[in-house]
């Protein structure tokens, strides 16, 4: 690291080389305290419980290691969601961080994550017309679809990679949007 | 992959250990139920709570797994068809439980060292393969990861968070979500023979 961190990153950055050995879960304060060369206390005065820790080290994964390429159109939107999955298969100790993340109680008062403000205005500008309680459940469940769940639940429980969670996925979108009366796009 | 929802059997003591940390979760979140205060409210000794349990991740996975298979239990689908009402059911069990909801969402979301993230799986293979046999692999596996998706704790935990829904409002998403995914195979259903 070239630049001088503040502690806080510093904390992180070192929990994610250490998530590279092992799980999030054997990842003790001690150990994280003696890789950052600080006092135990300094990480407890940062982050008071572990999924304060967790969700602040997902925060920090996301934007270092996958961000999400912007997107206004449904095709651009599954692109981005497929170049995501991808990067989640090269670096999955650090994808599984940000779907447990995106599962625990809320520690703070989260905001809805950037990716669901897109996906609400992608929306908006597709099918302008669609209704509010449509457009809704369309938003709800692609951004279900596209998240690191998707991903991780795919992974362990179905055993597919990267390719065949985007497959997947395609299907999931077309079978949502398929809903939609044909009347309420946009003219494309 | 973790083992099926049902599990091993569970003793008795283990049975009054679980029950008594899934009602410590709810009145004091995961993070901090020390074995001591577990072990008071099951009427046990610390040390046995240990012998079941010896560590923290192996108790949390054990309960996520017991409160998935018994206060988050599925009324049995008889149709694959009928998976939506279910999980509208489902959704509307978690938003009672919202602690224990997240404690069964997080801990699926941890790899082969989690708990099981589709226990149901077979189930709906098993239901789909029945009604329509004729899909092609991939379709079939697309079908069964989305559904397998809708049904769990983590569609409830997204709803709420991302959008603010409440209860009515996520049953009704999950459930609509469903349908959309069944829309694609209801033209393909087989009738069942010698009926």
């Amino acid at each position: 690291m070239e630049e001088p961190v503040d502690t806080a990153t510093a904390i992180l950055a070192s929990a994610a080389v250490l998530l590279r050995e092992c799980t999030f879960d054997d990842i003790s304060y001690r150990a994280l305290a003696d890789e950052v060369g600080i006092s135990e206390r300094t990480i407890y005065r940062q982050y008071p419980t572990r999924a304060h820790l967790l969700a602040a080290l997902s925060n920090w994964i996301e934007q270092t290691c996958f961000p999400l390429p912007p997107f206004v159109t449904v095709p651009d939107f599954c692109a981005a969601v497929h170049e995501r999955f991808r990067a989640f298969d090269t670096l999955p100790a650090y994808a599984y961080v940000g779907a447990r993340a995106s599962a625990i109680t809320p520690t703070l008062d989260t905001e809805p994550a950037y990716v669901t403000r897109a996906i609400e205005a992608m929306l908006d500008v597709a099918a302008p017309t669609l209704n509010r309680r449509d457009r809704r459940r369309v938003a709800a469940s692609l951004r279900y679809f596209s998240s690191a769940m998707f991903w991780a639940r795919l992974r362990t429980g179905f055993d597919m990679d990267a390719g065949e969670i985007c497959d997947a996925f395609d299907h999931a979108v077309a079978a949502v949007l398929a809903r939609l009366p044909e009347a309420t796009w946009a003219p494309r | 992959m973790g083992p099926a929802v049902t599990g091993p059997a569970l003793s008795g003591t283990q049975t009054a250990i679980l029950a008594a940390y899934a009602e410590l979760i709810e009145e004091l979140g995961s993070d901090d139920v020390s074995y001591r205060v577990i072990a008071r409210r099951a009427g046990i000794a610390e040390r046995t709570v240990f012998r079941n349990y010896p560590t923290r991740v192996d108790l949390l996975l054990a309960t996520a797994a017991w409160i998935e298979a018994t206060l988050f239990a599925r009324e049995e689908s008889h149709s694959i068809f009928d998976l939506p009402l279910a999980i509208r059911d489902a959704m509307q069990r978690y938003d009672e439980r919202p602690e224990l909801a997240h404690v069964v969402a997080e801990t699926a979301m941890r790899g082969v060292s989690g708990a099981a993230p589709s226990p149901g799986r077979a189930r709906l293979e098993q239901l789909l393969d029945a009604e329509v046999p004729a899909l092609d692999a991939a379709r079939r596996q697309a079908v069964i990861a989305a559904l397998s998706h809708l049904d769990s704790a983590g569609t409830w935990v997204t709803f709420r968070r991302e959008f603010g829904m409440d209860r009515r409002d996520i049953a009704d998403a999950a459930a609509w979500a469903a349908e959309a995914v069944l829309d694609g195979i209801r033209g393909r259903v087989v009738p069942e023979r010698g009926a």
